[in-house]
């Protein structure tokens, strides 16, 4: 599992893993400020990081 | 005020260890510690039954030996019940713990036992019931019956019970609110004082420590993976089918995404009381990214997207509900070859 | 930068011709109030009342409760930046009514912790005996906005009114001899004279980024602290004006009141003039909105407490919930590993009140924790004689409380440090 939050205290004291930052409390996986096209590259980006991660042996 | 009193075969003065197998037996009037105990807590306090069983009969027929006490407890028209003390012996904190949290839970009268903050009975019992802490060493035992007295006293005349330091009981590992003299602020001025200028002070709380988790296994070929959507921020269909309480939840649901490319804002609802909902509202991809990891799945980076994303509110929520919540998602995701699993946390 | 406060006891509020402050008898010319309150057109009316000290009352939804202060000539000005210019706060005198308040009542309750309720102001019952406010006087403003403005508007203008009251209410005090004053000594980090004591500093919340503010929303000498850093504030800029809360605050809620008598930087002023801490200045810190943020925002604050005021010690107090928690650890994880111990101030935010559900921070160097209540402790809501609402919805929103929860009596879980209500491990 890998978990993606902006919250990275409380996933770090809780003992999650893999953990990859969110792009904010209101909107984790997007950004309201930006264009539609570059939320979806936000978020594929994120995604890909997230996916990356899944595939790590490393702690994050 | 009749006290019926429980003690192992040792205290009961049958014998050691190779007596452990014995069963539950009655007697009349107090017996061992229990002699003391009966002048410690004074009036017309008398223990009038002294229940003794073995240590090891006790717990390999625990359902069987609760139920014979409770009945023999009732019969006494008790209105306190003792168990113990216990200082390190393992078997003899398990049953009495077991044995006065039955009884206060059957039988709603005070309970008092006593036992070594290190025994296996003071983990599992802290929490229900007031346990003296008599430490290791049985040559305490006047120390932790006078205790234990003093505190089944309270009980009874349904007192205030004082702090852990106090009364001398475990910490119990609860919370309550109480109003005090002094400010929050006064309070707090005089501990960082305290604490600078080196004296002692006592934090009003000490933080709790989380058990590490062991880090899974990396996925070794993602792009023949089954992955799986997971969020904490409340997401559900419009209506909220299964209810799902926007803070402290107590359920979580399964969502179908079959077919679906991304989220539409009109198709759901946000749950969960702890953020400002407008920009998952507006496009639930922000929240759970559906549309991202379609992509992903079309250009062959993971084998296939599961058709469901779970969803539930992490807002304010005890572990109690979340342990019980994350197992049974784990279960889930178990059940349906999941491979890997996406959490997205607001 | 010297702030003395000239107190005024007041004992009793009364609605007369002319507004006059005679002995401890306060009269009120609520026309010339409301001509006063109705400048801002946003407004269509405005209602007052009057409530005593234990009066068999409750008013609701409470949106702000402030003592009526106002600045006597030759120093700063009344609420900088929300009534006037954004002048630096804190300097010259200001004549305050004690035992007094100005309590404005919204039409809607604010939502978030507060629910359907929101704050009340319970004069007396059982609940009242925990909150500062019921044995204080209280003029209540009941504004009642035009309809069709948007709802950041309606809350500038309650906001606005209730400064405005205060200051009314406070300039009758002008003309009369003070009962006592006093005067702060110059605090700061280069101040003189207390050499070898420990040098304490307070840094405070003031915001949380779970929300972004409005564009017209007035926190910090009138600006809305969107996208600000953490800030030095002298002491007396707290007490004297420069702050108030946002229009939403989580949990025990705050009230100007409790900034203009702010308990934290009060008992540190104390101990200041007694000699047994030096007492170097106040920074203001926002909670972040995402991790970024708060990186930044933590780090600044603990660099401006270490690097600039130079502190040994701090005292750090939170405003809401859980991310301005994590916020304040993380603030006291920094200074401790700077060589700054820390004690903080938090509030039990375990559903179910068990230790192991507790804290969202586990740093064992963060080890000096003042432990606040108000979660699951509630009281009876007995009838009373006199019910005051914002509106007949508010009204009914109230008319079926039979219980009442720590959160929702104003006062009870005060966050800058007013409350008594401690959790108790145990």
């Amino acid at each position: 599992m890998v978990q993606i939050t902006s919250a990275l205290p409380i996933a770090k004291m809780v003992g999650s893993n893999r953990v990859v930052l969110g792009h904010g409390i209101v909107h984790v996986a997007g950004d309201a400020s930006l264009s539609f096209q570059e939320e979806k590259e936000l978020r594929r980006n994120l995604v890909r990081d997230a996916l990356k991660a899944l595939q790590s042996a490393e702690k994050e | 005020m009749r006290v019926v009193h429980y003690l192992n075969q040792f205290f009961g003065g049958v014998g050691g260890e190779e007596r452990a197998g014995m069963r539950l037996e009655e007697r009349e009037g107090a017996a061992g510690p229990g002699r003391l105990l009966e002048q410690l807590l004074g009036g017309n306090a008398k223990i009038v039954k002294t229940l003794v069983c073995g240590d090891n009969y006790a717990v390999e027929h625990q359902d069987e030996v609760i139920a014979s006490v409770l009945k023999k407890v009732q019969e006494a028209k008790a209105e306190l019940f003792i168990a113990g003390p216990c200082f390190e012996a393992g078997r003899y904190g398990m049953i009495s713990g077991a044995l006065c949290s039955a009884v206060q839970s059957e039988l709603a009268i005070p309970v008092v036992t006593a036992m070594a903050g290190e025994n296996p009975g003071a983990d599992l019992y802290r929490e229900a019931l007031y346990i003296i802490d008599s430490g290791p060493s049985s040559a305490k035992m006047r120390d932790v019956l006078v205790k234990m007295a003093e505190l089944a006293k309270k009980l009874v005349a349904r007192e205030e019970i004082g702090l852990p330091g106090e009364e001398g009981y475990l910490r119990r590992g609860l919370i309550r609110d109480e109003f005090v003299e002094q400010t929050a602020a006064k309070r707090l001025v005089d501990m960082i004082m305290a604490k600078v200028t080196g004296g002692p002070f006592e934090s009003e709380m000490v933080p709790t420590s989380f058990e590490p988790i062991p880090m899974p296994p990396a996925v070794k070929d993602l792009s023949k993976a089954r992955v799986m959507l997971i969020t904490d921020g409340g997401l559900v269909p419009k209506g909220n089918p299964d209810r799902i309480e926007g803070s402290a939840a107590t359920r979580w649901g399964a969502y179908s995404i079959e077919g679906l490319d991304d989220l539409k804002g009109d198709d759901y609802e946000i749950s969960h009381g702890g953020y400002d909902p407008r920009f998952v509202q507006e496009d639930p991809d922000r929240l759970v990214p559906l549309d991202a990891m379609r992509e992903m799945e079309r250009e062959g980076k993971i084998g296939k997207l599961h058709n469901e994303f779970l969803s539930t509110s992490g807002l304010a929520n005890p572990l109690s509900n979340t342990r019980r919540i994350g197992r049974e998602m784990a279960e889930k995701v178990k059940k349906e070859g999941i491979d890997a699993v996406i959490l997205t946390s607001t | 930068m010297r702030l003395t406060l000239a107190r005024h006891p007041v004992t009793d509020i009364r609605f007369e011709t002319a507004t006059r402050l005679e002995g401890t008898s306060l009269f009120v010319d609520v026309e010339e109030l409301r001509r006063n309150i109705l400048e801002d057109d946003s407004l269509r009316n405005v209602d007052f009342e009057t409530v005593c000290p234990g009066e068999n009352c409750r008013a609701a939804p409470v949106f702000d409760i402030i003592e009526p202060r106002a600045k006597e000539a030759g120093g700063s000005q009344d609420f900088p930046g929300i009534l006037g210019s954004p002048v630096t706060a804190g300097m010259g005198t200001t004549h305050l009514l004690a035992g007094a308040a100005v309590t404005v009542l919204g039409e809607r309750a604010a939502g978030g912790s507060g629910g359907a309720i929101g704050r009340v102001l319970e004069m007396s019952g059982p609940a009242a005996g925990g909150s500062p406010y019921s044995s204080l006087n209280h003029l209540i403003v009941i504004p009642h906005a035009r309809s069709g403005i948007p709802n950041h508007a309606v809350q500038k203008a309650y906001r606005v009114a209730g400064l405005k009251a205060s200051v009314y209410l406070a300039r009758a005090a002008l003309s009369q001899r003070p009962a006592s004053i006093e005067t702060f000594d110059p605090v700061g980090p280069t101040e003189k004279g207390h050499e070898g004591l420990p040098r304490v500093a307070y840094v405070g919340q003031i915001f949380s980024r779970q929300r972004k503010p409005e564009v017209d929303e007035q926190i910090l000498y009138g600006a809305n602290t969107d996208g600000m850093l953490p800030v030095l504030l002298h002491p007396d800029e707290w007490l004297d004006g420069a702050l108030v809360p946002s229009y939403y605050s989580s949990l025990g809620g705050a009230e100007t009141y409790f900034y203009q008598n702010h308990p934290v930087i009060t008992e540190l002023y104390r101990r200041h003039h007694a000699r047994e801490l030096n007492f170097v200045g106040t920074v203001a810190t926002i909670a972040g909105s995402d991790n970024e943020d708060r990186d930044r925002n933590c780090r600044a604050a603990a660099s401006l407490v270490k690097w600039v005021l130079n502190a040994e010690a701090a005292v750090l107090t939170k405003y809401g919930g859980g991310v301005p928690h994590a916020d304040l650890a993380e603030t006291a994880r920094l200074l401790e590993g700077m060589g700054v111990r820390t004690a903080v101030m938090v509030s039990d935010m375990s559903r179910d009140r068990r230790v192991e559900s507790a804290l969202l921070f586990n740093f064992p160097e963060v080890n000096a924790i003042v432990y606040c209540g108000g979660n699951g402790t509630s009281w009876n809501a007995p009838q009373v004689e006199r019910v005051i609402t914002g509106s007949p919805e508010a009204g009914e929103a109230l008319a079926g409380l039979r219980e009442i929860g720590a959160y929702n009596v104003a006062g009870v879980a005060n966050q800058q440090g007013a409350s008594r209500l401690r959790a108790v491990v145990y």
